[in-house]
């Protein structure tokens, strides 16, 4: 397992090292930032000066390397845009991003295990086509227009819960249940499907025959032999969830890292765009190592061995 | 039957989850004031970091050395200078300071932090709207006592107050210099001191910045709210639900939700002709290319535009309809010019062909008109497509190029994009910013940002520049606009104006006419 651990560590250290030139190539075949800070009325001297001042008037690959060995030791430069750290910038949006990512998760798991295992057990019913009904909704509706709906209706005309910012648990209400809507249909439907599969094998009929109540074998026996597949999908989920909530962030002013990274693309904010996407890589890495292992978790037979 | 149950506890504990609505998420009590905006600009609280855009939040943290009314008149009971004058060459303008004036930080504030903080503003680190002309201008800065700043021009001139003062950019806000020197250029921008009537306490980026009132302060009294927090809300939507549930008390909306915020009872307020919607030829390296380079192909693309219709079905009626090229509306009174009806463009497709064919272009002849979002004008996109259909119906035959800005005005400035089209929402603003709008888009030599190209043009700016009498100055700036007009040196369309919301508690609120500020300040004077 440990070897299993170092060697994933190592291909995600190369798949940065990839990434960071990658990024730093694309990002600056985007355009030019100073067209973003400097007026309308900037002179030639003015654009110049600004060059020199932030940087930009080296060679590529000396920006390159330069940008490199800081970010090995945490340092992504200064912001072109904000000029403050994009370090600092990373640490006040990164864990507004993984809260709400972690709240949307747990509302979709809330909403995705009753709704699969009802589906499950509940097979061709009613039940089971209301509940995948609901889940698909969460998936074609564009998070835009819940997200906006919510606001109007359930914020704006009825005062039920805050319209935006961080604030409360409350405030997490809205922008979790847009994005971990979104989850429900993939997550539901899987776990539907394992439900199916292990309800019908014989260690489940065995259990029944042997009297085991039916709550039991199907949320106890069953529902943990089906939540392999929903482990991988959540896991991909969550990293998702984290770094790409550009549109739940925006209409409900949540300064995570979704904006941080828009605001970056839009104002060819070159070192924001790359820490955010070197992050975001390594949240992805993390969360897929960390999935790979709690597989081994859920099922003992699952081991990383030579 | 126990199945449902659980369903049901389950939904009960959601529901008491959601019900944890206690304090909304930005709760506000009387003495706070909570103002939400669409947009921060580039959220840099540094003075010599960022041009106009940053006023909104930096005009209450600093001082100006020039004040203005809110409708951008110099005035001597707004800035830090009670009193100015000139020499008789114009050549060296005296700024005579308020005394007893404090920073943030306790310390008095004197003519050597002016004179900081104009070098500052000039330094070659800076990036506001106006110090590359400032450094072409000012020679010298003198201070021959605490209360006294003499700033020496290379040449003279008439605009120095102006372009110290609230109605341009930053460069007239007056920083503290001992704080700055001892703590470094970073830690200013991070926790920034002036002598505003608000201090600074709190900045998240992408979020919020929070303001706190400096007591007996001498231009407002002991402002009445104790904070002021500006909240980064870019949708729209989220600002009014906001609004509607008293989290914040002053918000920008759109013209189409207008009609709506009145009917619930919110007052709006309209900054009028706030900007104008003008759109222009990019020119190749060497100056106007192809068709447009005819002055009738220029007056046919102009007339084929309806500009009420425009301003009516685009802009819900919260526009009126521009006939001057670059004519900064606010700027007509200063300097005495009065568009004429004949100037106005009248919607005439048919006179358009007509021009058109005579010009050779009966056929049309293709364009590119590049579309793309600008902050603060929702309706940009929606914009170009008319426009491009206007054109259409005359046989032009428009291409829209869905782009992003910053990639637009890469192509604008490289001159790569000859004779395609671009536009702005241009902010309004009096003669001395339309002068210097003028001397970057309208004059040859600023080659840059150049969109005119004609020899009359530029020997006019050139003339502006070295005068100092004021009426011939006026005449000056009149016959620009008279030669920008006809000669059609780019396509006005419409002057916008901007709604802001307020809570319906919120005492009488003037937002002036002063580009990027809404002078907040006067809201919160107790004095």
């Amino acid at each position: 397992m440990l070897r299993f651990v170092a060697v994933r560590l190592l291909q995600s250290v190369v798949t940065l090292a990839l990434l960071s030139l990658v990024v730093f190539v694309l990002a600056r075949t985007t355009g030019d930032p100073l067209h973003m800070i400097l007026p309308m009325s900037a002179t030639e001297e003015d654009y110049a000066n600004a060059r020199r001042y932030l940087g930009l008037d080296r060679p590529y690959v000396e920006q390159y390397l330069s940008f490199v060995g800081r970010a090995v030791t945490g340092d992504f430069g200064t912001s072109i845009r904000a000029r403050r750290p994009v370090s600092e910038l990373l640490r006040e949006r990164l864990p507004n991003s993984l809260r709400l990512a972690l709240f949307a998760m747990a509302v979709s798991l809330a909403m995705a295990f009753p709704l699969g295992v009802l589906a499950a057990v509940n097979k061709g019913t009613g039940v089971d086509r209301s509940a995948q009904i609901i889940a698909i909704l969460g998936q074609s509706l564009p998070s835009f227009w819940i997200a906006i709906v919510l606001v109007e209706f359930v914020a704006g005309r009825w005062q039920w819960l805050p319209a935006g910012g961080i604030g409360g648990l409350s405030s997490y209400v809205l922008p979790g249940f847009t994005l971990g809507w979104f989850v429900v249909a993939g997550l539901m439907r899987l776990l539907r499907s394992g439900m199916l599969e292990v309800l019908d094998s014989e260690y489940v009929k065995l259990a029944r025959l042997k009297g085991v109540a039916e709550v039991r074998v199907v949320w106890v026996h069953a529902l943990k032999n089906a939540l392999i597949p929903v482990v991988t999908f959540a896991g991909i989920y969550f990293s998702i969830l984290v770094t790409t909530a550009i549109v739940v962030e925006t209409v409900f002013a949540w300064p995570g890292l979704g904006r941080l990274a828009y605001d970056g693309i839009t104002s060819r904010d070159f070192p924001v765009i790359q820490a955010v996407v070197l992050t975001t890589a390594a949240i992805v890495a993390v969360v897929n190592l960390g999935v790979d292992v709690l597989y081994a978790v859920i099922d003992p037979r699952i081991r990383y061995a030579r | 039957m126990r199945r449902w149950c659980r369903i049901g506890v389950l939904s009960v504990s959601l529901a008491v989850v959601t019900s944890i609505a206690g304090s909304p998420a930005w709760g506000q009590a009387k003495s706070e004031l909570t103002v939400a905006l669409s947009s921060f600009s580039a959220e840099t609280l540094d003075p010599a970091l960022q041009g106009h855009n940053v006023k909104y939040y930096l005009s209450l943290m600093f001082d100006y050395l020039v004040g203005t009314t809110p409708d951008g008149q110099p005035s001597q009971a707004g800035g830090l200078a009670s009193k100015w004058e000139a020499s008789a060459d114009h050549k060296r303008w005296t700024f005579h300071l308020r005394k007893g004036v404090k920073f943030h930080t306790g310390e008095e504030m004197t003519s050597e932090d002016v004179k900081f903080s104009l070098q500052r503003a000039m330094g070659k680190r800076s990036t506001t709207g106006y110090a590359g002309p400032l450094r072409t201008l000012i020679q010298d800065i003198e201070t021959p006592a605490p209360d006294r700043v003499v700033v020496v021009t290379k040449d003279p001139t008439l605009i120095i107050p102006t372009y110290l003062s609230r109605s341009l950019s930053t460069e007239g806000m007056v920083l503290p210099r001992k704080y700055i020197e001892a703590n470094g250029d970073d830690v200013f921008a991070r926790k920034p001191v002036g002598t505003g009537p608000y201090r600074f306490v709190e900045q998240v980026v992408g979020s919020h910045i929070k303001l706190a009132a400096v007591d007996g302060h001498w231009r407002t009294g002991t402002p009445k709210y104790k904070t002021i927090t500006f909240k980064l809300v870019p949708e729209e939507t989220t600002r009014i639900a906001l609004l509607r549930r008293g989290e914040v008390d002053l918000a920008d909306v759109s013209r189409e939700r207008v009609k709506e915020l009145q009917a619930e009872g919110f007052p709006v307020h309209l900054r009028k002709d706030e900007a104008i919607l003008h759109m222009w030829w990019v020119l190749g390296p060497d100056g106007r290319v192809g068709p447009t380079k005819d002055k009738r192909v220029r007056e046919a693309l102009n007339v084929a535009i309806d500009r009420n219709e425009v301003a009516q079905s685009i802009f819900g009626g919260f526009a009126e309809p521009a006939a001057i090229p670059m004519g900064l509306s606010w700027s007509f009174r200063d300097v005495g010019f009065k568009p004429t009806p004949e100037m106005q463009y009248a919607y005439d497709p048919a006179r358009a062909k007509k021009l058109l064919a005579e010009a050779g272009h009966g056929g049309g002849f293709p364009l590119d008109v590049y579309a793309f979002q600008l902050p603060g004008l929702a309706e940009g996109k929606a914009f170009a497509e008319a426009i491009a259909g206007y054109w259409e119906k005359i046989g032009v035959k428009p291409r829209l190029i869905p782009v992003d800005y910053p990639a637009f005005r890469k192509l604008w400035v490289d001159r790569k994009a000859p004779e395609a089209v671009g536009y702005y929402n241009i902010a309004n603003r009096d003669w001395i910013g339309t002068f210097a709008l003028l001397e970057k888009q309208a004059y040859t030599p600023s080659k840059l940002n150049d969109t005119v190209n004609d020899a009359e043009i530029d020997a006019m700016i050139a003339q502006v520049l070295r005068q100092t009498d004021r009426d011939k100055i006026n005449a000056l700036m009149r016959n620009i606009f008279t030669r920008l007009r006809s000669e059609h040196y780019g396509v006005p369309v419409v002057y916008i104006h901007s709604p802001y919301a307020t809570a319906k508690t919120l005492p009488k609120w003037n937002p002036g006419s002063v580009m990027y500020d809404l002078f907040i300040d006067q809201l919160a004077a107790s004095k």
